[in-house]
């Protein structure tokens, strides 16, 4: 069956701004998140892509060309931030990377853990690179953003994610010391990002309810958040928190962080929008693996109805996107198709 | 002195509290009493683990705390095992574990294993990254009625079903149970790839597992 689509009247760029201002839109804006998944557009390895900036930007820019969707979003692990800090990945020649050796191995290593300077450490110029060559191409008509961890993510990465959960009990004062250097790079990367004028996305999959309690994340999470935000804030930027797996006990907290942007997995978009609508606009949640990688364009549609159905009138707007990374092999026609149905679900 | 049933559900209590070392002095204190190496572990340390997988199943618990209970359970049996009888009969279920290749998150299979050994099973952890060929032939070497196969990544999935292909070409599909898990996996793929059960979480692996095991040792 053809599905009768209406044209698009405003560029992404004027979508997602009016979104944020709580304005009237031409439709509910998609951004899916499109990413290590770049490297199909162009035909290299994800490997070749994760380093090497001219490629990861042209990979960027030709899905933005392919797909068309609200926003080009720069990444490739969440490990980024460690990585820059000493922790060493393990790069498949064509997958996502992942930790190999956290730098803090022992204990008294912590010492020896330096804040980052993404202009300058591990493969974070990379990202800046790029990400400053989808912006001269395509700024004029999208907003870019660049997704790295916050900082419980990024300090377990540096001690390794068992051991570093377990010293939430066994020893604070060591969590909190990553915590501290973790966030200062935080810091310097949101101040980067501010000269390029690209908007952050944090993510903090390892204070998913998947894995710790709503007491923790307010112990160790939230105040940390908090100073992000700020700070992005104080540069005038807008800032997305994006968190995968489950997500429902702890969006309330989610939400005092003052993020602009919730962007949610494991969650009924619903209840999310029952929770926390009033403070923040939310984006999600297209099931990655079961709707996007294994379904069909039809499921994708009938999910990207359903959450329109239940999240749109949320007060501070919603944006239509994935539960979390769009897998590296999801079939094209399974992306066009989510960005399609926003455009025919998605009016007033 | 505190009475069998005391130390028995200070054990218990030390478990769910997190307590290795009124675990371990608990234990002690178990053998001190006369209390049988095997009451001690099942009535008081594995009684607490129960209670912990409860926990985390209404979401009162989550990882770190199940992690740092399950060091406790193990300080108490580190103290209690020397003193079991050798012979023990071996009739518990064996169960081969791992993580697929492509994947090394392995906290959630680690969950897995802490409940099945704590509701009886001998588990065979093959850790993370493991080839598909290798739950197979740890299954067979080992006599394990159960393989246990776990991801957290959409793009390593797929090795799940090579697993299951694997039992089919070699013709030994009907010996084995599989259970399968982890973030992307969903009841529809398990069913999919052929799986005989999809586990949501640690507490319910343990418990379909072992309902399944029930019918399936009666067919």
């Amino acid at each position: 069956m053809r599905l009768e689509t209406p044209p698009d009247v405003m560029t992404p760029k004027e979508r997602l701004r009016a979104t944020l201002q709580g304005r009237p839109v031409d439709r509910i804006a998609s951004a899916p998140l499109i990413l290590n998944h770049c490297s199909r557009v162009t035909g290299v390895t994800v490997r070749q892509f994760n380093h090497d900036a001219d490629l990861m930007g042209k990979a960027q820019v030709r899905a933005w060309e392919r797909y068309g969707h609200d926003m080009p979003l720069i990444f490739t692990t969440t490990a980024t931030v460690a990585e820059a800090m000493g922790t060493r990945l393990f790069f498949p020649d064509d997958d996502a990377p992942r930790v190999e050796t956290p730098f803090v191995g022992d204990a008294a290593d912590v010492d020896r853990v330096l804040v980052a300077d993404p202009w300058r450490d591990g493969r974070l110029p990379v990202y800046l690179a790029a990400a400053s060559h989808v912006v001269e191409t395509l700024g004029d008509r999208v907003f870019v953003g660049c997704i790295f961890a916050a900082p419980f993510t990024t300090a377990s990465h540096l001690r390794g994610t068992e051991t570093f959960i377990r010293e939430t009990y066994r020893n604070p004062g060591l969590v909190n010391e990553l915590l501290a250097k973790a966030k200062a790079s935080a810091f310097n990367m949101i101040d980067a990002l501010a000269q390029l004028a690209v908007v952050p996305v944090i993510v903090e999959p390892v204070a998913s309810a998947s894995l710790i309690s709503p007491r923790q994340f307010e112990q160790y999470v939230l105040p940390h958040l908090v100073d992000i935000v700020d700070r992005a804030h104080a540069k005038g930027l807008p800032i997305c928190l994006h968190i995968c797996g489950k997500t429902r006990p702890v969006v309330k907290l989610m939400a005092e962080s003052r993020a602009d942007i919730l962007s949610l997995d494991q969650i009924d978009m619903g209840e999310a929008r029952e929770l926390v609508g009033e403070k923040t606009c939310l984006l999600g949640n297209v099931k990655p693996a079961e709707t996007l990688l294994k379904g069909t364009p039809e499921a994708v549609r009938d999910e990207v109805r359903e959450i329109i159905a239940k999240a749109a009138g949320s007060p501070r707007g919603l944006i239509v996107s994935s539960g979390c990374e769009m897998p590296l092999n999801t079939p094209p026609a399974n992306i066009d198709a989510l960005i399609e149905a926003a455009r025919i679900y998605g009016r007033r | 002195m505190k009475n069998k049933e005391d130390i028995l559900l200070e054990l218990a209590r030390a478990v769910v509290d997190m307590e290795e070392d009124t675990c371990r002095r608990s234990a002690r204190e178990s053998l001190g009493a006369g209390i049988e190496a095997a009451e001690a572990i099942n009535g008081g340390l594995v009684k607490g683990m129960m209670v912990v997988g409860d926990k985390y199943e209404r979401e009162e618990y989550f990882i770190p705390e199940v992690l740092l209970c399950s060091d406790a359970m193990l300080a108490g049996l580190a103290v209690l095992q020397p003193h079991l009888p050798v012979d023990r009969g071996g009739t518990a279920a064996k169960v081969v574990l791992g993580v697929v290749r492509g994947d090394t998150h392995d906290i959630g299979k680690s969950l897995v294993k802490i409940m099945l050994e704590a509701a009886g099973f001998e588990v065979y952890d093959l850790g993370r990254d493991v080839p598909p060929a290798d739950f197979v032939t740890k299954a067979l070497e080992v006599g394990a009625s159960v393989i246990g196969l776990s991801t957290l990544m959409s793009t390593t999935m797929d090795g799940m079903r090579t697993v299951i292909e694997d039992l089919e070409a070699r013709g030994i599909r009907d010996r084995f149970l599989v259970m399968v898990g982890g973030g992307p996996v969903s009841p529809a793929f398990a069913r999919e790839i052929g799986a005989d059960l999809y586990a949501p979480d640690a507490n319910s692996a343990v418990r379909n597992l072992t309902a399944l095991l029930e019918v399936w040792s009666c067919a």
